[in-house]
Protein backbone atom coordinates (compact mmCIF):
# COMPACT_ATOMS: atom_id res chain seq x y z
CA UNK A 1 0.00 0.00 0.00
CA UNK A 2 1.26 3.49 -0.68
CA UNK A 3 0.92 6.14 1.99
CA UNK A 4 -2.20 7.67 0.51
CA UNK A 5 -3.92 4.29 0.40
CA UNK A 6 -3.07 3.65 4.05
CA UNK A 7 -3.89 7.04 5.51
CA UNK A 8 -6.71 8.21 3.25
CA UNK A 9 -8.02 5.08 1.56
CA UNK A 10 -8.08 2.30 4.15
CA UNK A 11 -10.99 1.97 6.54
CA UNK A 12 -10.39 3.05 10.12
CA UNK A 13 -11.15 -0.16 12.03
CA UNK A 14 -11.06 1.53 15.44
CA UNK A 15 -13.90 3.48 17.06
CA UNK A 16 -13.67 7.14 15.97
CA UNK A 17 -14.07 8.46 19.51
CA UNK A 18 -11.55 7.04 21.99
CA UNK A 19 -10.66 8.75 25.25
CA UNK A 20 -6.88 8.63 24.68
CA UNK A 21 -5.29 12.00 25.47
CA UNK A 22 -5.01 14.57 22.67
CA UNK A 23 -1.79 14.00 20.75
CA UNK A 24 -1.33 10.38 21.91
CA UNK A 25 1.07 8.51 19.63
CA UNK A 26 -0.37 5.20 20.84
CA UNK A 27 -3.76 6.01 19.35
CA UNK A 28 -2.17 7.10 16.07
CA UNK A 29 -0.10 3.91 15.90
CA UNK A 30 -3.01 1.62 16.69
CA UNK A 31 -5.21 3.14 13.99
CA UNK A 32 -2.43 2.98 11.41
CA UNK A 33 -1.50 -0.61 12.24
CA UNK A 34 -5.10 -1.71 11.86
CA UNK A 35 -5.53 0.13 8.56
CA UNK A 36 -2.67 -2.00 7.26
CA UNK A 37 -3.71 -5.27 8.94
CA UNK A 38 -7.24 -5.04 7.59
CA UNK A 39 -10.51 -6.66 8.60
CA UNK A 40 -9.33 -10.25 8.75
CA UNK A 41 -7.68 -9.66 12.10
CA UNK A 42 -8.30 -10.57 15.70
CA UNK A 43 -6.95 -7.96 18.05
CA UNK A 44 -5.80 -8.42 21.63
CA UNK A 45 -5.27 -5.31 23.74
CA UNK A 46 -4.31 -5.90 27.39
CA UNK A 47 -5.13 -3.46 30.22
CA UNK A 48 -3.42 -0.13 29.57
CA UNK A 49 -4.19 3.21 27.97
CA UNK A 50 -5.59 1.88 24.72
CA UNK A 51 -7.88 -0.62 26.43
CA UNK A 52 -8.89 2.01 28.97
CA UNK A 53 -9.54 4.52 26.20
CA UNK A 54 -12.29 2.20 25.04
CA UNK A 55 -10.95 0.15 22.14
CA UNK A 56 -11.91 -3.12 23.85
CA UNK A 57 -15.42 -1.73 24.36
CA UNK A 58 -17.75 -1.76 27.32
CA UNK A 59 -20.54 -4.25 27.95
CA UNK A 60 -22.13 -5.06 24.58
CA UNK A 61 -20.47 -2.21 22.74
CA UNK A 62 -17.18 -2.74 20.87
CA UNK A 63 -14.42 -0.21 20.36
CA UNK A 64 -13.23 -1.89 17.18
CA UNK A 65 -14.75 -3.20 13.98
CA UNK A 66 -12.86 -6.48 14.27
CA UNK A 67 -13.09 -9.12 17.00
CA UNK A 68 -11.19 -7.77 19.96
CA UNK A 69 -10.33 -9.20 23.35
CA UNK A 70 -8.72 -7.91 26.51
CA UNK A 71 -6.24 -10.50 27.79
CA UNK A 72 -4.67 -10.14 31.22
CA UNK A 73 -1.72 -7.81 31.68
CA UNK A 74 0.44 -10.93 32.05
CA UNK A 75 -0.73 -13.36 29.38
CA UNK A 76 -1.31 -11.47 26.14
CA UNK A 77 1.13 -13.46 24.01
CA UNK A 78 0.08 -16.90 25.27
CA UNK A 79 -3.61 -16.14 25.00
CA UNK A 80 -3.24 -14.90 21.43
CA UNK A 81 -1.01 -17.86 20.56
CA UNK A 82 -3.89 -20.11 21.62
CA UNK A 83 -6.37 -18.19 19.49
CA UNK A 84 -4.03 -18.40 16.51
CA UNK A 85 -3.54 -22.14 16.95
CA UNK A 86 -7.29 -22.67 17.08
CA UNK A 87 -7.76 -20.88 13.77
CA UNK A 88 -4.86 -22.82 12.25
CA UNK A 89 -6.43 -26.08 13.38
CA UNK A 90 -9.59 -25.04 11.54
CA UNK A 91 -7.61 -24.41 8.38
CA UNK A 92 -8.03 -20.65 8.75
CA UNK A 93 -4.42 -19.54 8.35
CA UNK A 94 -5.72 -16.34 6.81
CA UNK A 95 -6.89 -14.99 10.18
CA UNK A 96 -4.18 -12.76 11.61
CA UNK A 97 -3.82 -12.45 15.37
CA UNK A 98 -2.38 -9.17 16.55
CA UNK A 99 -1.43 -7.90 20.00
CA UNK A 100 -1.29 -4.18 20.70
CA UNK A 101 0.23 -3.84 24.15
CA UNK A 102 1.92 -1.24 26.33
CA UNK A 103 5.51 -1.55 27.45
CA UNK A 104 4.50 -2.56 30.98
CA UNK A 105 2.38 -5.41 29.65
CA UNK A 106 5.22 -6.40 27.35
CA UNK A 107 8.53 -5.84 29.12
CA UNK A 108 7.49 -6.59 32.68
CA UNK A 109 4.14 -8.21 33.47
CA UNK A 110 3.70 -10.15 30.23
CA UNK A 111 7.33 -10.85 29.43
CA UNK A 112 7.30 -14.52 30.38
CA UNK A 113 4.35 -15.16 28.07
CA UNK A 114 5.97 -13.20 25.24
CA UNK A 115 9.35 -14.85 25.71
CA UNK A 116 7.75 -18.29 25.60
CA UNK A 117 5.67 -17.47 22.53
CA UNK A 118 8.72 -16.10 20.70
CA UNK A 119 10.83 -19.12 21.60
CA UNK A 120 8.11 -21.56 20.50
CA UNK A 121 7.69 -19.63 17.28
CA UNK A 122 3.99 -18.91 17.73
CA UNK A 123 2.67 -17.23 14.63
CA UNK A 124 1.32 -14.00 16.13
CA UNK A 125 2.09 -10.34 15.47
CA UNK A 126 3.00 -8.56 18.69
CA UNK A 127 3.15 -4.78 18.71
CA UNK A 128 4.41 -2.93 21.76
CA UNK A 129 3.73 0.79 22.09
CA UNK A 130 6.42 2.01 24.42
CA UNK A 131 5.36 5.11 26.31
CA UNK A 132 8.03 4.33 28.91
CA UNK A 133 5.75 3.56 31.82
CA UNK A 134 2.47 2.27 33.21
CA UNK A 135 0.56 5.30 31.99
CA UNK A 136 -3.04 4.17 32.39
CA UNK A 137 -2.68 3.69 36.14
CA UNK A 138 -0.89 6.96 36.79
CA UNK A 139 2.59 6.99 35.24
CA UNK A 140 4.44 4.41 37.29
CA UNK A 141 7.95 3.39 36.21
CA UNK A 142 8.39 0.34 34.01
CA UNK A 143 11.42 -1.71 32.99
CA UNK A 144 11.44 0.35 29.81
CA UNK A 145 11.35 3.82 31.42
CA UNK A 146 14.57 5.66 30.61
CA UNK A 147 17.05 6.37 33.36
CA UNK A 148 16.24 9.59 35.17
CA UNK A 149 12.52 9.49 34.31
CA UNK A 150 10.39 11.32 36.84
CA UNK A 151 7.51 8.89 37.41
CA UNK A 152 5.00 8.48 40.23
CA UNK A 153 7.04 5.61 41.68
CA UNK A 154 10.42 7.24 41.03
CA UNK A 155 9.66 10.84 42.01
CA UNK A 156 12.24 13.57 42.10
CA UNK A 157 13.06 14.90 45.54
CA UNK A 158 15.85 15.28 48.05
CA UNK A 159 16.58 11.54 48.10
CA UNK A 160 16.09 10.46 44.49
CA UNK A 161 16.44 11.90 41.04
CA UNK A 162 14.01 9.80 39.03
CA UNK A 163 14.48 6.20 37.86
CA UNK A 164 17.89 4.84 38.80
CA UNK A 165 18.26 2.21 36.07
CA UNK A 166 18.60 2.33 32.30
CA UNK A 167 15.93 1.13 29.90
CA UNK A 168 15.49 -2.57 29.19
CA UNK A 169 16.13 -3.14 25.49
CA UNK A 170 13.13 -5.13 24.37
CA UNK A 171 13.58 -5.33 20.58
CA UNK A 172 17.14 -6.61 21.03
CA UNK A 173 15.89 -9.17 23.54
CA UNK A 174 13.31 -10.40 21.06
CA UNK A 175 15.96 -10.62 18.34
CA UNK A 176 17.99 -12.77 20.74
CA UNK A 177 14.96 -15.08 20.94
CA UNK A 178 15.44 -15.51 17.21
CA UNK A 179 11.92 -14.25 16.51
CA UNK A 180 10.96 -14.47 12.83
CA UNK A 181 10.84 -10.70 12.43
CA UNK A 182 11.75 -7.86 14.79
CA UNK A 183 11.60 -4.16 14.00
CA UNK A 184 11.61 -0.80 15.72
CA UNK A 185 9.31 1.83 14.23
CA UNK A 186 8.48 5.48 14.75
CA UNK A 187 5.23 7.25 13.85
CA UNK A 188 7.37 10.11 12.49
CA UNK A 189 8.95 7.92 9.79
CA UNK A 190 5.81 6.83 7.99
CA UNK A 191 7.33 5.13 4.97
CA UNK A 192 9.56 2.97 7.17
CA UNK A 193 6.62 2.38 9.51
CA UNK A 194 4.23 1.16 6.82
CA UNK A 195 6.83 -1.07 5.17
CA UNK A 196 7.67 -2.82 8.45
CA UNK A 197 4.04 -3.37 9.49
CA UNK A 198 3.35 -4.84 6.05
CA UNK A 199 6.34 -7.13 6.49
CA UNK A 200 5.13 -8.25 9.93
CA UNK A 201 1.71 -8.92 8.41
CA UNK A 202 3.22 -11.39 5.94
CA UNK A 203 5.13 -13.47 8.50
CA UNK A 204 3.62 -16.96 8.30
CA UNK A 205 6.12 -18.85 10.39
CA UNK A 206 7.10 -17.63 13.82
CA UNK A 207 6.51 -14.48 15.82
CA UNK A 208 6.73 -10.92 14.49
CA UNK A 209 7.61 -8.28 17.05
CA UNK A 210 7.32 -4.53 16.48
CA UNK A 211 8.50 -1.96 19.02
CA UNK A 212 7.18 1.61 18.71
CA UNK A 213 8.53 4.50 20.73
CA UNK A 214 5.27 6.24 21.56
CA UNK A 215 5.60 9.79 22.90
CA UNK A 216 3.04 10.39 25.65
CA UNK A 217 2.25 14.10 26.21
CA UNK A 218 0.53 13.54 29.55
CA UNK A 219 3.11 11.24 31.10
CA UNK A 220 6.24 12.84 29.62
CA UNK A 221 4.96 16.38 30.15
CA UNK A 222 5.13 18.09 26.79
CA UNK A 223 2.71 19.96 24.55
CA UNK A 224 0.58 17.47 22.54
CA UNK A 225 1.36 19.32 19.31
CA UNK A 226 5.00 18.14 19.57
CA UNK A 227 4.34 14.38 19.58
CA UNK A 228 5.67 13.75 16.07
CA UNK A 229 8.50 16.24 16.46
CA UNK A 230 9.69 14.32 19.53
CA UNK A 231 9.28 10.94 17.86
CA UNK A 232 11.50 12.28 15.07
CA UNK A 233 14.06 13.73 17.47
CA UNK A 234 14.33 10.41 19.28
CA UNK A 235 15.50 8.86 16.02
CA UNK A 236 17.73 11.77 15.02
CA UNK A 237 19.55 11.62 18.35
CA UNK A 238 19.98 7.81 18.16
CA UNK A 239 17.93 7.61 21.33
CA UNK A 240 15.63 5.28 19.38
CA UNK A 241 17.38 3.79 16.34
CA UNK A 242 15.26 2.31 13.55
CA UNK A 243 16.31 -1.15 12.48
CA UNK A 244 15.02 -4.60 11.70
CA UNK A 245 16.09 -8.17 12.36
CA UNK A 246 15.38 -11.04 10.02
CA UNK A 247 16.96 -14.44 9.37
CA UNK A 248 19.67 -13.80 11.93
CA UNK A 249 20.64 -10.46 10.38
CA UNK A 250 20.32 -6.88 11.57
CA UNK A 251 19.64 -4.00 9.20
CA UNK A 252 19.64 -0.32 10.04
CA UNK A 253 16.67 0.98 8.04
CA UNK A 254 17.00 4.71 8.73
CA UNK A 255 20.58 5.81 8.94
CA UNK A 256 21.40 8.88 10.99
CA UNK A 257 24.43 10.53 9.44
CA UNK A 258 25.23 13.07 12.12
CA UNK A 259 23.38 12.22 15.31
CA UNK A 260 22.14 15.20 17.31
CA UNK A 261 23.05 15.34 21.01
CA UNK A 262 20.58 13.43 23.18
CA UNK A 263 20.15 16.61 25.18
CA UNK A 264 18.04 18.04 22.34
CA UNK A 265 15.47 15.31 22.90
CA UNK A 266 15.73 15.12 26.67
CA UNK A 267 15.51 18.85 27.32
CA UNK A 268 12.07 19.02 25.71
CA UNK A 269 10.48 16.62 28.17
CA UNK A 270 9.15 17.59 31.58
CA UNK A 271 9.95 14.16 32.98
CA UNK A 272 13.66 14.92 32.46
CA UNK A 273 13.50 18.56 33.56
CA UNK A 274 15.56 17.92 36.71
CA UNK A 275 18.47 16.18 34.94
CA UNK A 276 21.86 17.81 35.43
CA UNK A 277 24.74 17.68 32.95
CA UNK A 278 26.13 14.52 34.53
CA UNK A 279 22.83 12.66 34.16
CA UNK A 280 22.47 13.81 30.55
CA UNK A 281 26.03 12.70 29.81
CA UNK A 282 25.11 9.31 31.25
CA UNK A 283 22.12 9.04 28.88
CA UNK A 284 24.36 10.14 26.02
CA UNK A 285 26.91 7.45 26.83
CA UNK A 286 24.19 4.80 27.01
CA UNK A 287 22.81 5.97 23.67
CA UNK A 288 26.25 5.94 22.02
CA UNK A 289 26.99 2.50 23.36
CA UNK A 290 23.82 1.06 21.95
CA UNK A 291 24.26 2.81 18.60
CA UNK A 292 27.73 1.29 18.50
CA UNK A 293 26.46 -2.16 19.35
CA UNK A 294 23.81 -1.94 16.64
CA UNK A 295 26.35 -0.80 14.12
CA UNK A 296 28.51 -3.80 14.91
CA UNK A 297 25.52 -6.15 14.76
CA UNK A 298 24.56 -4.77 11.35
CA UNK A 299 28.14 -4.95 10.08
CA UNK A 300 28.81 -8.43 11.42
CA UNK A 301 25.57 -10.00 10.32
CA UNK A 302 26.44 -12.71 7.80
CA UNK A 303 25.46 -11.50 4.35
CA UNK B 1 -26.52 -7.81 15.25
CA UNK B 2 -25.96 -5.70 12.18
CA UNK B 3 -23.86 -7.13 9.38
CA UNK B 4 -21.18 -4.43 9.70
CA UNK B 5 -19.88 -5.82 12.99
CA UNK B 6 -18.18 -9.15 13.04
CA UNK B 7 -17.15 -8.62 16.64
CA UNK B 8 -19.08 -10.83 19.07
CA UNK B 9 -19.17 -8.06 21.67
CA UNK B 10 -20.24 -5.35 19.25
CA UNK B 11 -23.81 -6.46 18.85
CA UNK B 12 -25.13 -3.18 20.20
CA UNK B 13 -22.76 -1.18 18.03
CA UNK B 14 -19.63 0.81 18.53
CA UNK B 15 -18.49 2.39 21.75
CA UNK B 16 -17.56 5.97 21.05
CA UNK B 17 -17.00 9.16 22.94
CA UNK B 18 -17.84 12.60 21.65
CA UNK B 19 -14.21 13.75 21.64
CA UNK B 20 -15.05 16.66 19.33
CA UNK B 21 -16.35 18.37 22.47
CA UNK B 22 -12.87 18.33 24.08
CA UNK B 23 -11.42 20.91 21.74
CA UNK B 24 -10.36 24.37 22.86
CA UNK B 25 -8.68 25.18 19.53
CA UNK B 26 -9.73 23.89 16.13
CA UNK B 27 -7.51 23.42 13.07
CA UNK B 28 -8.44 25.51 10.04
CA UNK B 29 -6.77 24.94 6.66
CA UNK B 30 -5.66 28.08 4.88
CA UNK B 31 -6.41 27.25 1.25
CA UNK B 32 -4.00 29.85 -0.08
CA UNK B 33 -1.03 28.12 1.52
CA UNK B 34 -2.10 24.46 1.39
CA UNK B 35 -0.51 22.57 -1.52
CA UNK B 36 -2.62 19.47 -0.85
CA UNK B 37 0.51 17.41 -0.13
CA UNK B 38 -1.57 15.31 2.35
CA UNK B 39 1.20 15.03 4.95
CA UNK B 40 -1.06 16.17 7.80
CA UNK B 41 -3.20 13.05 7.52
CA UNK B 42 -0.20 10.78 8.20
CA UNK B 43 0.06 12.14 11.73
CA UNK B 44 -3.49 12.72 12.94
CA UNK B 45 -4.07 10.40 15.94
CA UNK B 46 -7.84 10.47 15.42
CA UNK B 47 -7.89 9.96 11.62
CA UNK B 48 -9.82 13.20 11.27
CA UNK B 49 -8.11 14.35 8.08
CA UNK B 50 -9.89 13.10 4.99
CA UNK B 51 -10.07 13.57 1.25
CA UNK B 52 -13.01 15.25 -0.43
CA UNK B 53 -14.52 13.95 -3.67
CA UNK B 54 -12.18 16.38 -5.40
CA UNK B 55 -9.22 14.64 -3.65
CA UNK B 56 -8.57 17.66 -1.47
CA UNK B 57 -7.65 17.34 2.21
CA UNK B 58 -10.18 18.60 4.70
CA UNK B 59 -10.56 18.24 8.45
CA UNK B 60 -13.59 16.47 9.82
CA UNK B 61 -14.09 18.12 13.21
CA UNK B 62 -16.55 15.52 14.59
CA UNK B 63 -13.93 13.76 16.73
CA UNK B 64 -10.92 16.11 16.41
CA UNK B 65 -9.43 16.72 19.87
CA UNK B 66 -7.52 19.82 18.78
CA UNK B 67 -4.05 18.42 19.52
CA UNK B 68 -2.49 20.66 16.81
CA UNK B 69 -0.11 18.00 15.49
CA UNK B 70 -1.37 18.74 11.96
CA UNK B 71 -0.63 22.46 12.37
CA UNK B 72 2.85 21.66 13.71
CA UNK B 73 3.75 19.16 11.00
CA UNK B 74 2.41 21.04 7.95
CA UNK B 75 5.54 22.03 6.01
CA UNK B 76 3.79 25.14 4.64
CA UNK B 77 2.33 26.37 7.91
CA UNK B 78 -1.05 26.16 6.22
CA UNK B 79 -3.06 25.05 9.25
CA UNK B 80 -4.03 27.64 11.87
CA UNK B 81 -5.32 26.79 15.31
CA UNK B 82 -8.33 28.99 16.05
CA UNK B 83 -9.87 29.27 19.52
CA UNK B 84 -13.32 27.68 19.61
CA UNK B 85 -16.03 30.29 19.60
CA UNK B 86 -13.92 32.69 17.54
CA UNK B 87 -13.97 33.10 13.80
C1 LIG C 1 -1.65 -8.27 36.92
C2 LIG C 1 -2.13 -6.88 36.85
N1 LIG C 1 -1.55 -5.92 37.62
C3 LIG C 1 -1.98 -4.65 37.57
C4 LIG C 1 -3.01 -4.29 36.74
C5 LIG C 1 -3.48 -2.86 36.72
N2 LIG C 1 -3.19 -2.18 35.47
C6 LIG C 1 -4.11 -1.94 34.53
S1 LIG C 1 -3.56 -1.08 33.23
C7 LIG C 1 -2.01 -1.00 33.92
C8 LIG C 1 -0.91 -0.25 33.21
C9 LIG C 1 -0.36 -0.97 32.04
O1 LIG C 1 0.76 -0.29 31.58
P1 LIG C 1 1.32 -0.52 30.12
O2 LIG C 1 1.22 -1.94 29.74
O3 LIG C 1 2.67 0.10 30.03
O4 LIG C 1 0.31 0.27 29.18
P2 LIG C 1 -0.01 1.84 29.23
O5 LIG C 1 -0.97 2.07 30.35
O6 LIG C 1 1.26 2.56 29.41
O7 LIG C 1 -0.64 2.11 27.91
C10 LIG C 1 -1.96 -1.65 35.15
C11 LIG C 1 -0.78 -1.71 36.02
C12 LIG C 1 -3.60 -5.30 35.95
N3 LIG C 1 -4.60 -5.03 35.11
N4 LIG C 1 -3.16 -6.57 36.04
S1 LIG D 1 -1.42 8.78 29.16
FE1 LIG D 1 -0.01 8.84 27.41
S2 LIG D 1 -0.17 6.83 26.40
FE2 LIG D 1 -1.93 7.08 27.80
S3 LIG D 1 -3.59 7.88 26.48
FE3 LIG D 1 -2.55 9.65 27.44
S4 LIG D 1 -0.97 10.25 25.96
FE4 LIG D 1 -1.64 8.18 25.38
Amino acid sequence: MNLQEVFYGAEDLISPGLSACPGCAGELTMRTVMKIMGKNTILGVPPGCMAGAGVVGWNRLSGAKVPITIPLLDNTASMLAGIRRYYQSQGRNDVRVVAFAGDGATADAGFQALSGAAERGENIIYICYDNEGYMNTGFQRSGTSSKGSNTSTTPVGAMRKGKAQHKKDLPLLLAMHNAAYVATVSPAYVQDFVRKIEKAKEVTCGLAYIHVLSPCPTGWWFDPKDTIKLARLAVQTNFFPLYEYEDGRFYQTVSVKQAKPVQEFVSRLGKFKHLDQEAIADLQQWTDRRANLLQRLCAESPA
Amino acid sequence: MTSTWISPTGDEGIYQIDTGKWRTFRPVINRDRCTNCKLCGYYCPVSSIKLSNQQQVHIDLSYCKGCAICATECPRGAIDMVREGEE
